[in-house]
Formats: C-alpha cells, sequence, structure tokens
C-alpha cells in the first residue's frame, strides 16, 4: 500500500508500528464502542454495571474457540505451514471427544473423568487431522490451501456421516454433561463483576495457552527454531535445523490446540454435537491470527473483538425494544449479525496497520 | 493443479486422433481411479456401519439414470453444479481460490429473482420476453461479479487472502439473503408466510426443454458457456493473460500484465459464473428465489472443480457425477434409509485422492505429467 | 506399468465381488410387497428424522402409526427445496396410502400433489388448509395458547418480574405463536410482567434450530439481566437455553415441543414444564383414520398442553398452580382468547 503522508507523519508511524500499540489501541477502541453502544441501549433497563459484566462474561466465553483456532494458526504458520484446516479440526475434535466421553460413560466411567479423558480424545483428533495436513502438504507437498480444504470437507462428511449413523433417531446415550465451572480464587467474588471469573475449563486453559505461546515463541530455543523454519527454511537447514521435523511438530502442536478449541464445542458448552457447529469460528480464527500480526496476545486481542461482536448481537436483540428510532436497522438480527463477518474482511485489509506473515508461509520445502 | 502436456517429441510419430486419444486418457485416468478407489472405500465404509452397499449403489444408480425422469432430475442438478464448477475451476487457472461460489450464487438468485418479479411492477408495464428475460439472467450474472470482485478487489489492493474473504461474502450474503426474503422483498401475498419472492413474471422464464420433465434450457445454455470459457481460457489473449498469472505472476508482471488487473478480473468472471447458477435456478426452475437451506453448493464446486482438473470439460463430466449423487440419494435412502450424509463422505473421499493425487499415482503406479499452478502464496499483504 | 496397473484393477474388482457376496441379500423390492400392506410415506423439511423436535415427533406419529394399522412405514429427508416434490413423488408413485409432509413449507408442494396421487392421502403437519383440498388433511395446531399456559407458569414462578424466551426464528408461524402466546400468557397472569423474547434469526435456516450453543450463551446474558425464567422453544436451539438455565441454577426453564424432561435430563432440576404439541399422537390418529376410512379432508386441529411438573413439582406455589388452572379453564371453554395472529403480520 502506498503511503502518502509526510515523514513526520511517517515516523509516527513507524514507532506505533514496532510497538504495535495502533493496533492494540484500535482494537480496545473497538470493544470499548460496541460496549458502549449496548450500555446506552439498555441503560433504561438495567444497571450500567450490570450491562457491562454481562456482555464481558459472553465475550470471554465465547471468544474461547476462537482463541484456540488463533493459536493454532499461529503455531503452524510460524513454521511456514498454511493450516486452512482448523474449522474441520475442530470439528471433528468435537464430535470423537463427544463420543469417547458418551463411549466412556457407558462403560461406566464417572462423569467428570468420561469428561476430561473426552478432552484427550479431542486433542487426539486434532492431531491426527493435523498429522493428515501434514503428510499431505510436507510430504507429499499437494498445495497447503487445497489440502486444508480437503480436510475441512472430510471433517463435515465423516461427522455428519457418523452423527446420523451412531445416533439415528436420537439413540444417544446420555452424555456426561460439561465440564465444571471453575471459580478463580478471589476474583471470582468480586461484586458485579466476579462473573466473569467464572468460567469452564477450556476458557481458562485458552487464556493460559496465550501466555505460554508468547513465552515459548518468543523466549525458547524451540521457538526460535520455529521462527527460523518459518521466514528462511534454507538457512535455518544450513544451520543444522531439521526443516521437515520441526514443522511436523508445529502442525501436530497446532491440531492439538485445535482440539482442544472442538472440546469446547461439544464437552463445555453443550453437551450435543450438531453438525456444522463450528460454523466459520476456524475461519474467523484465521482471520484474528492475522490481524493480529502473527503474535499471540495480538491475536487474543483480535478474538476479543469478535467475541464482543457475537456478544453485541445477543444485547442487542435483548434490548430491542429500548432502541431509538432512527437506528432501527440495529433490531434486524440478521443485520448486527453480519459485523463479525464485516469486521474480519476490514481486519483483512490491513488498514489498522500492514502485517508481515512470515516469509516463507505457505511454501514447501524442498531440501 | 495439474494438466496434462503430452512432450512434443510423440506429435510427429502418431497420428492427432491417437494424440488426442492418448492425452484425453492420460487427463482421464487419475480422477477416474480416484472416484473408484472412493467408491469402495465408502462400500467398505457402508457394510462396517450396518449398511447395504450394493443396495444403496443400485439405489444411486437407479435414482440416478434408472428411467427418463430420474435422467431429468440428475441433469436438473448438475445444470447449476457446472456453472459453479466452472466458476471455482476459471479462478484456479488464475492461480485464485474461490470458496465463495456460494454467496455470489445466492446473491445472483436474489437479484435475478427480483428483476423478475419487481422490473415489470416498477415500470408499471409489463415486458416482452426478449427483454425480460435476458435482463433477469444478466442481472443475476452481474450480482454475482460484483459479489467475486469485492474480494477480488481488496486481494489486489491490500492483499487480504481470496480465500477468507469470500468465505466472509457467503456469510454475509447468507444474511443479506435471510434479511431482505424477510423483509423488503417477501411475497406480499396474504396467505404466504414462508420466506421467498413473489413468482417471477412469465416474460422472464426459462421453459422446460420436455413436456413433463423439468429438465430445463439451463443445461444446454451450461454445456454452451462450459465451451465458451474453454474457448476464452485457450484461444484469446485474456484468457492467455489469466493463465499466466495464475502460473507465476512475477513472469506475467515482467511481461508487462497487470497483475492486479487480472485478479479482479478473475474473480469477477468467477463470481459471474456461480451468478448465473443462481439466476438460472431461480428463471428456469423455481421461478422465485426462496429461503432455503445450504445445500453446500459451495465446497460441492471446490470438489468439482479439482475433479474436473480445473479444465471446462473436465467439470461438466464430474458436475454431471455430482448431480447424478445428489439426485440418485434420495432413492438410495428411500430402498436402505441409510442417512444422506454417506454422499458428503463419498465427496470429501474422492476428493481427498484427487488433491492427494500421489496417493492414487502411487497405488496404482502411474507416472506424474509436469505443469502446476501455484495457489498458495502465503497472506500477502 | 501397464501390467502393475492392470493387476491392481482386477485386484480391486475381485474385492468388489468379494463384497457382494458378503453382503446381506438384496431385501425385496417395495414394490414387490403384497398389495394389501399398508404403506406410510414421510418427508421432512427444514431438518433431519432426529431433530428432537417437531421431524422427530411427526417421524414418531408415523412409526406408531405403522404399528396401530400393521402397516410399515419409510422417511425421506429432504434437503433442498426443490427436491419436496421429487420426494413426495418417491412414495406417490410406489402407490403410497399416506403421506406424511412435516412443516409448513411444504404447504404448496403437499396441494399440488394430492391432485396427481389421488390414491394416497396426504397429512400436513403445521399446514393450514385455507379450504379444504381433496385428499390432505392438515393437522395444526394452537401453539399459542400453549405459549400462553407457559406464559402463566412463568410470570407467576418469576421473582424479578423479568421473563425471558429463546426461539429459533419467527419466519416459521408455530415458533412464532409460541413466543407470542408466551408474552400474552404472562401479561395476562401479571401485568407488569417484562418478556423478552430472542430469535436465532442471524443465522442461516438450517442453523436457526440447530444451534444449543447459541442459545446456551442467550439464556445465560439474559439471566445476568435479571430474567429468571426462560422459555427455550427453538428445536435444539431452544434445548440449549434450557442447559445454560441449568448451568446458572439460578431460575428455571421451560420447554417445548415434547417433554424435554425426558430428552434434556440435564436441566431436570430447573424444568418447570414444556409446552408441548402433541404431534405423535396427532399424527397417529389420522394415520388410524385413513386405515379406518374416516379421513376427512381439511384442517385438523390437533391438542397441546403442558407437561407435569415432575422435579420441580415442589417448588411451584399454590398461586401459580391456581392461576394456570384458571388459564386452562378458559381456554378450553373459549371464553379466554390468546388474540395472537395465525403469523407473523
Amino acid at each position: 500500500m502506498a503511503s502518502q503522508t509526510s515523514t513526520a507523519g511517517n515516523r509516527l508511524r513507524s514507532i506505533l508500528r514496532v510497538a504495535d500499540l495502533g493496533r492494540f489501541g484500535m482494537i480496545i477502541l473497538l470493544i470499548i464502542v460496541l460496549m458502549g453502544v449496548v450500555a446506552l441501549v439498555g441503560a433504561k433497563e438495567n444497571r450500567v454495571e450490570v450491562i457491562l459484566a454481562s456482555f464481558l462474561a459472553t465475550l470471554f466465553s465465547v471468544a474461547t474457540p476462537l482463541t484456540l483456532g488463533a493459536l493454532s494458526g499461529i503455531y503452524c504458520e510460524r513454521a511456514g505451514v498454511v493450516n486452512i484446516a482448523i474449522e474441520g479440526m475442530m470439528l471433528g475434535a468435537a464430535f470423537f471427544g463427544f463420543i469417547a466421553s458418551i463411549y466412556l460413560k457407558q462403560a461406566g466411567l464417572p462423569d467428570q473423568m468420561s469428561l476430561w479423558l473426552g478432552v484427550a480424545a479431542a486433542v487426539l483428533t486434532g492431531a491426527l487431522f493435523a498429522l493428515l495436513h501434514a503428510v499431505l502438504s510436507i510430504t507429499f507437498k499437494v498445495d497447503q490451501i487445497i489440502s486444508g480444504t480437503v480436510i475441512n470437507i472430510l471433517a463435515i462428511g465423516i461427522t455428519g456421516y457418523l452423527n446420523r449413523q451412531l445416533f439415528f433417531q436420537g439413540n444417544v446415550p446420555h452424555a456426561p454433561g460439561v465440564l465444571p465451572v471453575i471459580h478463580i480464587p478471589f476474583l471470582a467474588d468480586l461484586p458485579v463483576f466476579g462473573k466473569i471469573f467464572q468460567q469452564q475449563p477450556v476458557a481458562v486453559a485458552a487464556v493460559l495457552l496465550v501466555a505460554i505461546t508468547h513465552f515459548v515463541l518468543f523466549y525458547t530455543p524451540w521457538g526460535l527454531h520455529t521462527r527460523a523454519v518459518g521466514e528462511h527454511p534454507k538457512a535455518a537447514d544450513t544451520v543444522g535445523i531439521n526443516v521437515y521435523f520441526v514443522r511436523y511438530a508445529n502442525v501436530l502442536i497446532g491440531g492439538m490446540i485445535a482440539g482442544l478449541g472442538g472440546a469446547y464445542f461439544t464437552l463445555e458448552s453443550v453437551p450435543s454435537f450438531e453438525p456444522l457447529m463450528t460454523n466459520g469460528r476456524g475461519f474467523i480464527s484465521l482471520a484474528a491470527m492475522i490481524f493480529g500480526n502473527w503474535s499471540p496476545f495480538g491475536a487474543w486481542a483480535a478474538t476479543l473483538l469478535f467475541g464482543a461482536a457475537q456478544a453485541l448481537q445477543i444485547n442487542l436483540q435483548y434490548y430491542s425494544t429500548s432502541i431509538p428510532e432512527g437506528l432501527d436497522f440495529l433490531k434486524k438480527s440478521q443485520i448486527v449479525g453480519m459485523i463479525p463477518y464485516i469486521l474480519t474482511m476490514f481486519a483483512l485489509t490491513g488498514i489498522v496497520g500492514r502485517t508481515t506473515p512470515p516469509v516463507a508461509d505457505g511454501q514447501p520445502y524442498e531440501k | 493443479m495439474t494438466q496434462s502436456e503430452k512432450p512434443s517429441s510423440e506429435s510427429h510419430s502418431q497420428s492427432s486422433l491417437q494424440n488426442i486419444w492418448q492425452a484425453i486418457t492420460r487427463a482421464v485416468l487419475v480422477p477416474v481411479l480416484a472416484v473408484f478407489t472412493a467408491l469402495i472405500i465408502n462400500a467398505i465404509i457402508i457394510r462396517v456401519s450396518g449398511g447395504d452397499p450394493i443396495l444403496a449403489y443400485l439405489g444411486l444408480w437407479e435414482g440416478a439414470f434408472g428411467s427418463p425422469k430420474a435422467i431429468s432430475e440428475t441433469l436438473v442438478w448438475s445444470t447449476p453444479y457446472i456453472f459453479a464448477g466452472l466458476s471455482v475451476a476459471l479462478a484456479f487457472k488464475g492461480g485464485l481460490f474461490n470458496i465463495g461460489a456460494e454467496g455470489q450464487l445466492s446473491f445472483g438468485a436474489l437479484i435475478s429473482a427480483w428483476i423478475g418479479f419487481a422490473l415489470p411492477k416498477l415500470l408499471g408495464t409489463s415486458l416482452p420476453w426478449i427483454l425480460h428475460l435476458p435482463l433477469a439472467l444478466f442481472g443475476g450474472i452481474f450480482a454475482g461479479a460484483l459479489w467475486g470482485a469485492i474480494p477480488g478487489w481488496l486481494k489486489a489492493r491490500t492483499g487480504g487472502h481470496e480465500v477468507i474473504n469470500t468465505i466472509m461474502m457467503n456469510y454475509i450474503a447468507v444474511l443479506l439473503t435471510s434479511f431482505l426474503l424477510n423483509g423488503p422483498l417477501k411475497d406480499p401475498n396474504p396467505f404466504n408466510v414462508i420466506a421467498r419472492t413473489p413468482e417471477i413474471a412469465e416474460s422472464a422464464r426459462l421453459t422446460p426443454l420436455i413436456e413433463g420433465f423439468r429438465v430445463h434450457w439451463g443445461i444446454v445454455i451450461a454445456l454452451l458457456i462450459a465451451f465458451a470459457v474453454w474457448w476464452f481460457l485457450w484461444k484469446t489473449t485474456l484468457g492467455f493473460e489469466i493463465r499466466t498469472v495464475g502460473a507465476n505472476p512475477d513472469a506475467a508482471k515482467y511481461a508487462g500484465i497487470s497483475v492486479s488487473r487480472i485478479i479482479v478480473l478473475t474473480m469477477s468472471l468467477a463470481g459471474g459464473l456461480a451468478g448465473m447458477a443462481g439466476a438460472i435456478e431461480v428463471i428456469a426452475l423455481n421461478h422465485r428465489q426462496e429461503l432455503g437451506f445450504s445445500v453446500g453448493y459451495g465446497f460441492d464446486a471446490i470438489a468439482i472443480a479439482l475433479l474436473g482438473r480445473s479444465h471446462p470439460f473436465g467439470v461438466v463430466l464430474a458436475a454431471i457425477l455430482f448431480g447424478a449423487m445428489r439426485s440418485g440419494a434420495t432413492r438410495m435412502q428411500f430402498l436402505t434409509q441409510i442417512p444422506v450424509d454417506i454422499i458428503s463422505v463419498v465427496q470429501a473421499l474422492i476428493l481427498l485422492l484427487v488433491a492427494a493425487e500421489e496417493i492414487v499415482r502411487f497405488i496404482y503406479r502411474i507416472k506424474a505429467p509436469k505443469e502446476t499452478v501455484v495457489l498458495t502464496r502465503g497472506w500477502g499483504g | 506399468m501397464k501390467k502393475n496397473l492392470f493387476t491392481l484393477l482386477s485386484a480391486l474388482a475381485i474385492v468388489s465381488l468379494a463384497l457382494a457376496a458378503c453382503a446381506t441379500p438384496a431385501p425385496v423390492a417395495p414394490t414387490a410387497m403384497p398389495a394389501k400392506a399398508f404403506r406410510i410415506g414421510l418427508v421432512t423439511d427444514v431438518g433431519k428424522v432426529d431433530d428432537k423436535s417437531f421431524n422427530q415427533s411427526a417421524w414418531e406419529g408415523a412409526q406408531c402409526g405403522a404399528k396401530e394399522t400393521g402397516g410399515t412405514t419409510k422417511y425421506i429427508e429432504t434437503t433442498d427445496p426443490k427436491d419436496y416434490d421429487k420426494n413426495i413423488a418417491q412414495f406417490g408413485d410406489e402407490g403410497y396410502d399416506v403421506i406424511v409432509t412435516v412443516g409448513f413449507a411444504l404447504g404448496e408442494a403437499t396441494i399440488k400433489n394430492a391432485a396427481k396421487y389421488t390414491k394416497a392421502k396426504f397429512i400436513g403437519v403445521d399446514q393450514f388448509q385455507e379450504k379444504p383440498v381433496a385428499g390432505v388433511g392438515g393437522l395444526i395446531f394452537p401453539e399459542d395458547e400453549a405459549g400462553f399456559q407457559a406464559g402463566v407458569v412463568a410470570a407467576m414462578m418469576s421473582k424479578t418480574g423479568q421473563i425471558g424466551a429463546v426461539l429459533g426464528t419467527d419466519v416459521v408461524p408455530p415458533v412464532w405463536r409460541f413466543g407470542e402466546g408466551y408474552r400474552a400468557g404472562a401479561v395476562w397472569a401479571k401485568k407488569d410482567t417484562k418478556v423478552n423474547i430472542i430469535y436465532h434469526n442471524d443465522v442461516g435456516f438450517d442453523k436457526t434450530f440447530t444451534d444449543p450453543e447459541w442459545g446456551k450463551t442467550t439464556a445465560l446474558s439474559m439471566m445476568d439481566k435479571g430474567a429468571d425464567v426462560i422459555f427455550g422453544a427453538g428445536g435444539k436451539t431452544g434445548n440449549g437455553a434450557l442447559l445454560g438455565v441449568a448451568q446458572s441454577k439460578k431460575g428455571f426453564a421451560i420447554g417445548v415441543d415434547t417433554d424435554q424432561y425426558l430428552t434434556v435430563p440435564e436441566a431436570k432440576e430447573v424444568l418447570l414444564t414444556s409446552a408441548m404439541k402433541l404431534i405423535v399422537p396427532g399424527t397417529c390418529d389420522l394415520i388410524k383414520a385413513v386405515k379406518a376410512g374416516s379421513f376427512k379432508d381439511g384442517n385438523v386441529v390437533g391438542k397441546v398442553g403442558l407437561a407435569p411438573f415432575h422435579d420441580t413439582e415442589s417448588k411451584v406455589t399454590a398461586e401459580t398452580k391456581a392461576k394456570l388452572d384458571e388459564a386452562q379453564k378458559g381456554l378450553a371453554a373459549g371464553t379466554l382468547k390468546t388474540n395472537v395472529a395465525p403469523a407473523k403480520p
């Protein structure tokens, strides 16, 4: 994109870019705007703090799969492998984790244990799909986007079919429920805002993983190798790093994290599986990753923004009778429902700042 | 994406008919084997989960080709698949991944339906067939083209990857359609509660091909368009430019081709083709636009394009195959009560084997041809 | 290379033949069945026969009908509106005796095909017949009355005076009527009750009724703001709302269509009742009527009602029961009107 402003403007822009403050600032601003709209509209019915607390609680909860999806993408892409199969991985993991937990409960295990083992099964499923993606794109050098699309379609087909075949006519053996709500000590007891800190395990894990990923990626030798392979595989090879191994490993890790994201749907949110229940969130998390410039905290901020958009839709519908006349279009949930998607496209335009993907992203490595 | 190119040394030693035959078999071999293998694997899956694969495939065949009516239904399903498949295939040739066929189709159908029922009212007069029909058709095409041009422009201008943008446009199209069909464009007939447009005027309809059957002129148009796309891509300069950008954008730039212009053009054409799919459905089949459920034209179109090796003639064949499967699935379900989702599994397997043609080649020991199109260039920016 | 290819292909051919041999012998094709067998076909609309909602209920009704008449039944799930005629034709061409079409969207196709297949009697679930059409029985339900009763219970049981509803989409008349009936009943029982209704209009038709995650998130959001009784009416989406209430434990929930106590046991502790639409007996009875020869064209009004209180019985106040009783008597006698239109204007 051409830069047309003066040198002073350029100076400012380069400082902002390094600190990435411009990006974060924009994101926080947008979230505040969305919350503000809701608070203004709903003030007639509820106290403002109640509205904000409710909004934030919803936001963090729905952002969970997006966060995990974005982290998954970061691991894969930082190593140079484009992974658009996050959607399929999450869907597949949601399904297989779900049936694992059901069959374990049927086999006699207590509910909680079945659930946790179900989570393990979900993570494993994610890893298996990721293995397929890795084999196809790294070893067979199939175009990475095609490989990813194939996995998505495969996941949809297999889960759709098995879901009908195994659970026909509602003969679903009873699911062991959902993972319990964790009360974060101290914070959960805050008045009004305490409910934000009462979240379920996967949601908590997602936030922890953001910090862990940041640490691993930027402060460990493993992270260094990964980034080297993603930026300059030839050079990394010369230094003795096994490019194939690093890529395989990172794709598998990414798959496991996507699998954890899948566990959110059927083991944490609702104890049932619906075809296509991921509903595009795998793709939105990719956009969040790009918007966050391939960094864990940046991507997390972006997912919070998308979560805010979803929370906006629910809250505006709740207060639809209080929406002032002129803003009638806000009453139409279809219109409001478009906001996350328009936001995503907006994010990809790079208007907030240029994003720099890993240099070797998407290129199969030839020794 | 691979294309069959025979080495030039052979061209002198054999007759041209033999050359053509060889080229066709070589091109068709891997996809055919992929389909065959997928059906076998699928039969195993059906067997393992308690069904009867022979009866299932029998039902599929009967439902797709077992009677004139069945064939008519298969062609009805194949028509939009041909257009959508061409849409994705054309984009592939240009190095772009058009996942937005679904949204482009939907938007095209919407505008087409609107022109079909609203235009006479707006102008206050009924329109002659010779004017109304083309207007409805081209309205849908342009609507689809617009829907494709937006992600195309975003890619050219900002580098935003078309994979995500087209997927987003799909969701936006669904919501927009839902909003319009429930509101401004809803059939005002007091007896109607369904979210759909009024029927389009007679003057905007395309007639059936044969009395009593649902198959319509759309299939003829589809075949003509397939030919036109082939001719465009391989016999015109613009088509050459598109293919060059697809094969090697840097080389294209050196050759003086404006890459961004071509990207926008490619996406617009792809969008227009998908829009045509929607438009034809409206003017020839449903005579209105109705809020239905997501059939998954989008992903099917990708599978069709890949199976057809992004070549218009291959796309036609693949589209008929998929149309047959969709159409025959009803009979299969009737006979065996197997869930129709099994078709998705077949399609997924076909796709897996075609995409990973290495695997098919490895199994059947076939040599690989040369040319490839690079699709993944990272996220741009 | 060619030899390998040939060997492999023959191997595959042998495998397929082996599969054919192992396969169970193909069952006799339906057309060869004795002409006396009473055959019932079912065509679904949005959704599949195991959607825990009205498609499933209709299918169970068809199965009940088959059992009671000694007949057989099959179903076809529609995947695209343009296939309505084709799917109905599958049954019509085979000479089925009863064809059940589920959902108001199939209304036109039903009427059209009834004229074509005069042997079959058509049962249109949720299809209101403007005027009687030969061979078509429209099985309709007064959903608004069921919703009304649910609203009465909700308003009386609410401690905050705020209640909510999570619904599929207002485009589907039965769903909208449930919601508006709920509102009417609540206001009738206690005038200042605040009723917030949220529809899942922001997704396509295929997702509207199958998004329990959204239902749960929405219910939780509503409860954060003070609503303490939530009516979940929208297939699996609505059931998600029930789960949300179960998780928060801070209020009550009311289910829809069938007694959700049985299908959503996770919500046992908070489920007051369900606004039921008795599709299963309604369909079953109509099928039996066809067999007995007493089938009449035109509209047949099915029954609606509230499910028993189950585990929450002890928490239901005496005033609630009294008010509900009053409402039910008034509705049955016709003195109490819900004033809900047949569809959203």
